[in-house]
């Protein structure tokens, strides 16, 4: 695989030189008007500007008049497609197909069904069957979005507005799931291969959850804490409606205890007051649960190259674009960072290099010895390699032309060849650590001030499970203290999560009833093909969900 | 000079590897090590191309003089004699330099390693692509002229960039000029020499900067402290591969299995 030498194709639609050439020129591209997407972003600033009276987007503004464009301002390939983009379409902000990923993370609880059941049973003596049970989901799929259910004379919401909010069910009794309304159920069997719809079946048992999609504009309107608020209200109310409970009697305040607190599955933490969000918030979002929520693995379930690559891509959107680039910094700068790690084939060739020499020198994925020595060979191999395409290839460095993107990159390539040699997720953040120190050693420097920082002290907390020392890769997040200003790395972890239950063909790495809950063919975001998904983003291919046409003026 | 930079006595120092490259390192680390002189610019053209006063226009200073300012009793005052910067209360600013990845004499990490060893009253920043150095004005201005004038700089190779940095990792013009994007410097193609026409923050210069001819591709490989497949690898360099693979060993058992880490 690395013969081919993967990123080539894209370096050279990037450059009309050699890919090996050291000297090019300069000064002589006419700034910004190379660009199709700046001409038109200029067109369009000059008719606001117009319009409202305020100037806007001026591109000589730049540096007193010497706008961006000095150089070749290069396009780039969406990696794993043949979709070649502007660097402009890759910004959060720019991509819809990036928000609707953020959109249906946030949106989601998970909320268990047993407790309510039994408190039906058992307390109020009520029948529960799978009729009752589908009767009650249509019930909440007419609330959830904003329809009322109990009381007379009530305001509803347009249903145009939340045409993206439902709620399914998943189980892992074959027998209830037969009997559940195929509307209303993600069936295992369907979308996972059998051995891990099997694995999975175990895990959840006879459980029934109910996986809540709250309107989009809900979560943008308030945040992510208000979804497990939403989602339990609606719950509550279409409890009472299917069951005919009375409205008030403290039984009810048992089921809105279940469905706000006790069998509530939210997707993020809440982060502590500096970098305050609510629950469902990208900064909680354990890498674990992100390597769960994609599920390129049931697709591609023999190449956990693939699927570490996939997470990689839509964590660096989350984490590196979302969560540090817009919740926590602000700006357009760090779009440069994460765009690295999916885009022109880079990442993808040093990782399947390395997954070459896993196979070659150990024989397959997670059959090398889980030891240091292990380790220290594949992250040094994947590192050393990496440098030497860099150094071989001039178009490749001016590509990443921030040591931070190649720190973020070599380390991956490290991370996950560490993580698939030994099916474990803590070796491939130790590997990862060791990429960046001989990295900064060999070329005398790495990343900004604040991104070397945690990677000097990482190897000493990668191992460590015990509190305030260190957790499981699988359970950290950006909210790990280490981690919390961590642009260029939060993505790869997710990554490298993947790729270690990937080489060991786990059918999820933390948490199965997350793995089931986006296993759900009507999201509009497709959880197999992230990168697809952000290619048909970035060429205004992707419609999301969301819209508020319904209650403007036509336009 | 002699105030600012720091006696060396008998530290040598212990980085290693047996290329030379690693030499150069330990070369540039060492105080008592002489940086060799390739070029001359002069005090003012140094200021000049700083941007932080004109040529001979008094220094700023952010406090009184430390004699007069009656410092309180602090046996850290005792022990460290002030630089002559910091005595007279100057500013504090700045010279920062792009490191071109293509065999430029320095890069970021052993620019900071540098400053700390051989000069005080120095605080360095290490980044990817540039590497600040903040100092007291007048003291600065010294240093200043020692990383211009000697083998650690290179016309072509080195940029003296305020803001605006784009370019260390960057393939070279036809020139063999480093990219930046403000232009800050042209190649004078009859005299062979770099000319800075604006200063390090990109104000256009009255009396233009020369700081001489860029040095062959062959002369800056022997100076350089960057490890490249196609100059020296990390890969020929055993001694220096062993020694990272340490450090991480003994940085991952120390956080893991302290007796380990103890015994290595």
């Amino acid at each position: 695989m690395a013969d081919k030498k993967l990123f080539i194709d894209a370096l050279k639609k990037k450059f009309k030189e050699e890919p090996t050439d050291k000297y090019t020129k300069f000064y002589i591209y006419d700034g910004w008007k190379q660009s199709a997407r700046k001409r038109e972003f200029v067109e369009w600033a000059q008719k606001i500007a117009k319009e409202r009276g305020i100037p806007a987007y001026n591109p000589e503004m730049h540096l007193g008049g010497i706008p961006v464009g000095q150089r070749v301002l290069m396009p780039y390939k969406i990696s794993g497609t043949d979709v070649y983009c502007e660097g402009d379409d890759l910004h959060y902000i720019n991509n819809a197909a990036m928000q609707q990923a953020w959109d249906d993370i946030r949106r989601t609880v998970i909320v268990g069904l047993d407790a309510p059941h039994a408190l039906l049973e058992k307390r109020l003596g009520k029948e529960v069957t799978p009729e009752t049970i589908n009767e009650y989901l249509e019930v909440l799929n007419h609330a959830l979005p904003g329809g009322a259910v109990v009381q007379e004379h009530m305001v509803e919401i347009h249903p145009a507005l939340v045409a993206d909010s439902y709620v399914k069910v998943f189980t892992g009794n074959d027998e209830l799931a037969d009997q559940i309304d195929k509307r209303f159920l993600i069936d295992i069997n369907k979308q996972f291969p059998p051995e891990q719809a099997e694995a999975l079946k175990k895990a959840i048992g006879k459980s029934l959850y109910q996986v809540t999609k709250v309107p989009i504009i809900v979560g943008r309107a308030a945040d992510g804490g208000t979804i497990s608020r939403w989602s339990a209200m609606q719950i509550s109310m279409a409890m009472i409606s299917s069951y005919k409970l009375m409205a008030g009697e403290a039984a009810i305040a048992e089921f809105a205890f279940a469905a706000k607190h006790a069998e509530v599955i939210q997707m993020a933490t809440l982060t502590p007051w500096r970098r305050a969000r609510g629950p469902n918030e990208p900064g909680g979002l354990p890498f674990g649960y992100l390597a769960d929520i994609v599920q390129t693995n049931r697709k591609y379930p023999d190449d956990p190259v693939k699927v570490a690559l996939e997470t990689l891509a839509i964590g660096s959107v989350i984490f590196d674009q979302l969560w540090f680039g817009i919740y926590m910094s602000g700006g357009v700068g760090f779009t440069q960072y994460a765009t690295a790690v999916y885009t022109d084939d880079i990442l993808d060739d040093f990782c399947y290099y390395i997954a070459d020499y896993v196979k070659k020198k150990f024989g397959g994925f997670a059959k090398a010895p889980r030891t240091m020595d292990t380790i220290l060979d594949v992250a040094t191999e994947a590192t050393l390699y990496g440098l030497e395409q860099y150094e071989r290839f001039p178009a490749l460095m001016e590509t990443h032309f921030g040591g931070s993107q190649r720190a973020s990159v070599l380390a991956a390539a490290s991370g996950v060849g560490a993580a698939i040699a030994t099916g474990d997720a803590q070796a491939g953040v130790n590997g990862w650590y060791l990429s960046m120190i001989l990295h900064k050693e060999h070329m005398g420097r790495l990343g900004f001030y604040g991104y070397d920082a945690q990677d000097q002290m990482g190897a000493s907390n990668s191992f460590s499970y015990r509190s305030d020392e260190g957790l499981p890769l699988e359970l950290r997040g950006p909210n790990y203290p280490n981690y919390a200003m961590n642009v260029g790395h939060t993505g790869e972890y997710a990554g490298i999560v993947a790729a270690a239950h990937a080489a060991c063909k786990h059918a999820w790495c933390v948490n199965p009833i997350v793995k089931v809950a986006f296993a759900d063919p009507s999201l509009k975001f497709d959880w197999t093909e992230p990168r697809k998904m952000i290619a048909k983003g970035a060429l205004r291919e992707f419609m999301p969900d969301g819209e508020r046409d319904a209650v403007i003026p036509p336009h | 000079m002699a105030d600012i930079k720091v006696k060396g006595g008998k530290y040598k120092p212990a980085y290693p590897g047996q290329t030379i490259v690693a030499e150069n390192r330990r070369k540039y680390l060492d105080p008592n090590y002489e940086l060799r002189k390739l070029r001359s610019i002069s005090d003012e053209d140094v200021v000049r191309l700083l941007g932080h006063r004109v040529p001979g226009e008094a220094y700023k200073s952010v406090h009184p003089p430390l004699e007069e300012l009656g410092e309180p009793p602090c046996p850290i005052r005792e022990l460290v004699e002030p630089t002559p910067g910091a005595k007279a209360g100057d500013r504090i600013r700045y010279i920062q330099f792009t490191d071109s990845v293509y065999f430029a004499p320095l890069a970021p990490y052993v620019r900071s390693w540098m400053a700390f060893w051989r000069y005080r009253g120095v605080d360095p920043g290490t980044l990817s692509g540039r590497a600040p150095l903040e100092m007291r004005e007048r003291d600065l201005e010294l240093v200043a002229k020692e990383l211009l004038e000697t083998e650690v700089f290179d016309p072509a190779r080195v940029g003296v960039r305020g803001a605006t940095v784009h370019g260390h990792s960057l393939r070279l013009d036809e020139n063999g000029l480093m990219f930046d994007a403000l232009r800050r410097y042209v190649f004078d193609k009859e005299k062979g020499e770099v000319v800075y026409v604006k200063d390090q923050v990109g104000v256009p210069l009255e009396t233009p900067v020369r700081v001489g001819k860029p040095l062959p591709e062959e002369e800056l490989k022997k100076l350089t402290t960057i490890y490249r497949v196609d100059g020296i690898s990390t890969r020929d360099d055993p001694e220096l591969l062993n020694w990272v693979k340490r450090i991480h060993l003994l940085r991952t058992y120390a956080g893991f299995k302290l007796n380990k880490a103890e015994n290595m």
